[in-house]
């Protein structure tokens, strides 16, 4: 990307700008300006704008959409042509090119010509920047090419420990501070100085590995060509086109894990370098009595990174590959049509049949490291097939001059035909370990038991939907609006060899009452309320097993009960028994099958090998997804209008929402919000309006979760037997109770609260009608806090290699509330137009932009933060910005 | 780049092309000037010394006489014979059949007409097959009486509605919860112009929910966002099921545009394996550590990376599906 850095004295420019506008500002107001003519009321008028701004300073994140994110002068081009032929003649032609920030990489341009009621044809281009971070670093080298490479000297980051297991696993990005890095460490509860060869070791790694990094700003860049006409075959017949081809490039963050055992991982820049192409075409029919309409819809997305490929930091001889997003289409039809049964009734009627394709090669076995893939796929290519088929019948009517009635029915239903197959693959970069109990029912030798073996799941959603609406003006300035919707959603997957849907069929039915007044010519009034109780029928805790097939074959040791049929006889989820240890009588009780699946004490939780999987993959007993759980809503909305007298006018309004989720022990369980809205406005005439208006939004949600353990007989921790806090006092009782101690229990409330305020000021009409300004300020304060409940036990690090039974073993450590992200936001834009003739102008803007945000989130990518993924030194976004301009405007 | 040389070309020639005929001024006669004629009735007062410039009306599409469908002012606002002629016992002067605007202050000296009359009067050409409005009775807006000029302005030369630039400020109006929105960290680029509401929701009326330009919420998405439509080897059920499971479109507190804050987000549905975990404040850089005496060993001091940079994204950042044979965890 060319970004020109052209850098000149600004400071007496801003001064310059901010002093005239200033000057412009204080200017009395005298409205003599003469009224345009006739003429050039009626002609059109072409502008050119052209000038030069100066942005004061570096900042992608106040530079994130505008193309203003670099420091130095840009030109201001905007340019509005058009004509044709005038209003008062024969001649229908029109035409017209319009230009925005032509001087920016976010320029626009567009043209149309075309004959009013023949035809028009258009062309556009656009381009669109986000910026997304100009302080991301990285070592890796290539950024570009899709293939990103360490340096040849680069050292894996690791900190020598006294252990030799946590040596050998040792990632530690700590490494890289050599104050963090080289602190003192603890053996066996003893503080062990690092000696001289971990300190040489430490610095060879940080002068090895530092001066790799380097800067690599992150952005996408849009840019579009489209294109579209309208022909009017006759006065009842158009036919319409448009496409576009949208191309775009850069590079986006990408977190990428080189090994699941340390879980450790680097955000390497992903290289963006797709096309998408969308076409709409439409054949309409408009008659007396109904329209009908026939159209297509294409989109044909195209990425030209089939993937990213990245070597190890712990280990030059390896890489890895992630497959980046495939390429796809989606084709709709659909047809629309409507009805004038009679002067007040109409019905509408839409159905679309739409076909999303995908078929990119998978990557092969080549590269997926350490056999990840050493056994084969079993297709090439997905050959994935989505059919979404829609419908939509509304049928309106107003029997009686104060009733209105609606009832509309849809159906959407998202069909996912994707063929499912079964796949056999080790965690990224994870050598395979053990056996699986599943190698003779594959036919297969050499599966771990670590290796996963998992079908896809092709989820399908079926909508069914009806509103009934009815508004009454129960008196004059009054309407009662009522409604019913009813819905059911049916979930499922296509070729699953079990049901994959936490809920198959959620139905909702929502009440709707709203009070519409309109007392005096002044007043304005609305009160809304809606309460929604949504239901599933039977929410399946198991639906995980959809992804694991083996959980449905009894493999070896299994004595013939497959972990699905051993779920399903017990009535348990992969949880397990959700009851303490049992004793050894009830142990005695247990059956083969419970003891199999769930532990020796047979209430562990469902082992991930036993259903052939890396991860235990199983939810809580409780944990309800809340996109699918039983839900109540309700919704308030309130405004009221004022207009106080010609010049004054108040507005006001406050909603309110909340969502209980009363049947989730775990997940999220409940969120609600309110949002007080204020406005005023003056406006003393059309020379002079000011207006202000605050915001203040609070939203909350409330989760719940569990830490749970593992229940063991273990009673000391080498040698000490105390626990201290928690609701536990020994070791043994803390285990014994491991998977159901309740001090693992935690829970989080999450809250945003916003206070927006901003003042916008237009004046016209001053300078004798030469002059008018527009002032416009935004202030933002936004509170994010994470309140976190419960806590965690943690092993006394200055445990002894022995210790008497009377030593503490654990300490429960509370959990911690987040700590407060505070970011407050200024946007200040000032804009004066002066006239200096009838034909030209003069524009200067002053822009003040400021941002401040203490998100810990950026704390944590520093050097010496992390120890199991990279630093990537991006910062917070903060800024202060100053952006002055000048252009000359030419009417011709 | 090489596109806009393209459209450049293209300008030039639709300047070039049209710019002769910008003077032509052809006598009026026959539909023209009978339409002309009509409005002379009311031009012959409201004329460019009126306040609010109506004239202007003449350099937008409204104002092309020689097109047989424009709209001369009776069109639209009524024969409005009382209005002209007055009557009699009446000494002020009565209104014209159908006053247009949102309320009195845009409606001039007049009160406004009831919405479902200006519509009717918008609607009489505005209800063409390919147009928007083919859902607009019984939709949000038209059921709670927004006429088409609270949201469009007739008799300026550039309707603000219809420039992305200044689109949301007429949208703003009424939904002023997101216009505080979009003045958050992470937004869509609607307040710098380069995206519209209509870009997403279709005012008039449409067969998705929200007034949604498409049928449902991810296919609209998909328009902007085709990369994540798949259909992917690994989906991922909320994604396939609506991007709003996650995302809130107006802005938000925690980019890209979450609900909430990994990996909180993300444990409000993963309680097994690491999502069972309990994320907090303990261990994180600045905070305390997860010891009572504050001295432990390097290697576990570090803060879960769970609940710091990218969260659960640092390593499962295909949240959106993956189509790697190994990439079920979203990692590949």
């Amino acid at each position: 990307m060319n970004k020109n850095h052209n850098c000149f004295t600004t400071r007496a420019m801003v001064v310059a700008v901010q002093g005239a506008l200033l000057a412009m500002a204080a200017m009395p107001l005298a409205y003599a300006e003469e009224h345009p003519t006739e003429v050039e009321l009626t002609q059109p008028v072409k502008t050119l704008e052209v000038g030069v701004r100066n942005v004061s300073s570096d900042s992608f994140k106040a530079g994130e959409y505008n193309g203003l994110e670099k420091k130095g002068a840009s030109a201001i081009v905007n340019i509005d042509a058009r004509g044709g032929g005038s209003y008062d003649s024969e001649d229908a032609t029109r035409w017209r090119v319009t230009g925005s920030e032509l001087g920016l990489e976010t320029r626009n341009l567009n043209d149309e010509y075309g004959q009013q009621g023949k035809f028009k044809i258009n062309f556009g281009y656009d381009e669109l920047l986000r910026n997304r971070s100009d302080t991301y670093q990285t070592p890796y080298q290539g950024t570009g090419g899709n293939n990103l490479t360490l340096p040849a000297n680069w050292l894996a980051p690791k900190v020598p420990q006294t252990n030799a297991a946590q040596n050998a696993a040792g990632i530690n990005f700590r490494s890289f501070d050599p104050v963090v890095g080289t602190a003192n460490g603890l053996a066996a509860g003893v503080a062990v100085v690092p000696s001289a060869a971990t300190l040489n070791t430490l610095a060879a790694i940080r002068t090895a590995d530092l001066p790799a990094f380097h800067r690599v700003d992150l952005y996408t860049k849009r840019d579009k060509f489209d294109g579209g006409f309208t022909y009017d075959i006759d006065k009842q017949l158009e036919f319409k086109g448009s496409f576009s081809h949208e191309k775009k490039n850069g590079y986006k963050p990408m977190g990428t894990v080189s090994s699941q055992v340390s879980e450790f991982s680097a955000v390497i820049p992903d290289l963006i370098d797709s096309t998408t192409d969308q076409y709409n075409l439409s054949l309409g029919y408009t008659g007396e009595q109904g329209f009908l309409q026939a159209a297509y819809y294409g989109s044909i997305y195209k990425n030209n990174v089939t993937s990213m490929t990245w070597q190890d930091v712990n280990d030059l001889t390896k890489s890895a590959t992630m497959s980046s997003a495939p390429s796809n289409q989606f084709h709709q039809l659909s047809l629309t049509g409507g009805y004038n049964i009679n002067k007040t009734t109409k019905l509408v009627m839409n159905g679309s049949y739409a076909r999303n394709t995908q078929n990119d090669a998978y990557l092969g076995s080549s590269t997926a490291a350490n056999g990840q893939l050493a056994w084969g796929l079993p297709t090439p290519s997905l050959n994935g097939l989505v059919v979404t088929t829609a419908f939509n019948a509304k049928l309106t009517a107003r029997p009686i001059k104060d009733l209105s009635l609606a009832a509309n029915y849809k159906y959407d239903n998202r069909d996912n035909q994707t063929p499912v197959n079964t796949y056999l693959f080790q965690d990224v970069n994870e050598a395979k370990s053990g056996t699986s109990i599943f190698n003779a029912a594959l036919g297969l030798s050499n599966l771990g038991s670590n290796t996963n073996i998992y079908a896809n799941r092709a989820y399908s959603k079926k909508v069914n939907q009806l509103n009934l609406d009815a508004d009454y003006a129960v008196a004059k300035g009054q309407v009662v609006k009522v409604g019913y919707d009813w819905q059911q959603i049916d979930r499922s997957c296509n070729g699953s060899w079990i049901d994959c849907a936490d809920a198959n069929t959620t139905k909702e039915n929502t009440l709707r009452a709203e009070w519409r007044a309109h007392p005096t010519e002044d007043v304005s009034a609305k009160v809304g309320y809606a309460y929604s109780q949504r239901k599933v029928d039977n929410y399946n805790e198991n639906a995980f097993l959809a992804l694991v097939p083996m959980a449905g074959v009894a493999g070896t040791g299994a004595g013939g009960v497959s972990a699905q049929a051993a779920l399903a006889t017990l009535g348990l989820t992969g949880f397990g028994a959700s009851a303490a240890q049992p004793t050894v009588a009830q142990i005695a009780a247990m059956s083969t099958a419970q003891k199999f699946y769930f532990g020796a004490n047979g209430n562990a939780i469902l082992a991930q090998a036993l259903y052939g999987s890396r991860n235990n993959i199983n939810e809580l007993p409780g944990m309800r997804r809340y996109n699918m759980a039983d839900r109540n809503r309700d919704k308030l909305r309130t405004s009221v209008n004022w207009q106080a007298n010609e010049q004054l006018s108040f507005q006001g309004g406050l909603d309110f929402n909340q969502d209980d989720y009363d049947n989730s022990v775990y997940g999220l369980k409940n969120s609600k919000g309110w949002a007080l809205n204020l406005d005023a406005t003056y406006a003393a005439n059309d020379s002079f309006s000011a207006s202000i208006f605050y915001t203040f939004e609070d939203q909350r949600s409330q989760s719940a979760g569990s830490t749970y353990g593992s229940t063991s007989t273990t009673s000391n921790l080498t040698g000490a037997t105390a626990v201290s806090g928690g609701c536990y006092a020994t070791v043994a009782d803390k285990n014994n109770d491991g998977k159901m101690d309740p001090c693992l229990n935690w829970s989080t409330d999450m809250r945003d609260k916003v206070d927006t305020l901003g003042v916008v000021l237009k004046q016209k009409g001053m300078m004798a009608g030469k002059l008018e300004m527009a002032e416009d300020v935004t202030f933002t304060r936004a509170h994010t806090d994470v309140g976190v409940g419960g806590g965690n036990y943690v092993a006394n690090p200055i445990l002894l290699a022995t210790n008497p039974a009377t030593a503490t073993a654990y300490y429960y450590i509370p959990a911690a509330a987040m700590p407060t992200v505070t970011t407050d936001t200024v946007e200040l834009k000032v804009r004066g137009k002066y006239k200096i003739d009838k034909v030209s102008a003069v524009n200067l803007m002053y822009a003040y932009q400021h941002m401040t945000s203490n998100d810990y989130i950026y704390t944590g990518m520093q050097i010496g933060t992390g120890t199991n993924y990279m630093p990537t030194m991006e910062q917070a976004p903060s800024y202060t910005v100053h952006i002055v301009g000048a252009s000359y405007i030419y009417n011709f | 780049m090489k596109f806009l040389r393209k459209i450049l070309v293209l300008s030039a020639f639709i300047a070039s092309a049209g710019w002769g005929s910008a003077s032509l001024a052809a006598e009026a006669n026959g539909t023209v000037a009978k339409s002309l004629h009509e409005d002379a009735k009311c031009t012959k007062c409201h004329d460019s010394e009126e306040t609010k410039p109506i004239l202007s009306i003449y350099q937008t599409r409204h104002g092309v006489k020689a097109d047989s469908r424009t709209p001369s002012c009776q069109s639209c606002h009524g024969a409005s014979e009382k209005h002209l002629h007055g009557e009699a016992n009446q000494k002020e002067r009565i209104s014209p059949d159908v006053v247009f605007g949102a309320k009195r202050g845009t409606s001039g000296a007049f009160a406004p007409s009831e919405a479902k009359v200006q519509n009717a009067a918008c609607l009489t050409c505005h209800n063409t097959a390919n147009g928007k409005r083919n859902h607009w009775e019984g939709s949000q807006h038209e059921s709670r009486d927004v006429a088409c000029t609270s949201c469009h302005s007739m008799h300026v030369k550039d309707d603000p509605v219809m420039k992305k630039s200044t689109q949301t400020e007429v949208c703003f109006t009424c939904h002023k919860t997101e216009r505080a929105q979009s003045h958050r960290i992470s937004t869509h680029p609607l307040n710098a112009g380069k995206m519209g509401c209509s870009d997403c929701h279709n005012p008039h009326g449409s067969t998705g929910p929200k007034l949604l330009v498409k049928n449902s919420v991810n296919e609209t998405c998909y328009t902007c966002h085709a990369e994540k439509r798949g259909p992917f080897l690994w989906e991922h059920g909320p994604v396939t099921d609506d991007c709003t499971n996650c995302h809130t479109p107006h802005g938000s507190t925690n980019a890209p545009l979450l609900k909430a804050r990994a990996p909180w987000l993300c444990q409000e549905c993963h309680s097994g394996d690491h999502g069972k975990t309990i994320y907090s404040g303990v261990n994180l850089p600045t905070g305390n550590t997860t010891t009572v005496n504050g001295l432990q060993g390097v290697a576990n001091q570090g803060p879960a990376a769970q609940a710091n940079a990218r969260a659960c994204m640092n390593c499962h950042v295909l949240v959106h599906g993956s189509n790697h044979p190994a990439g079920a965890k979203f990692q590949r």
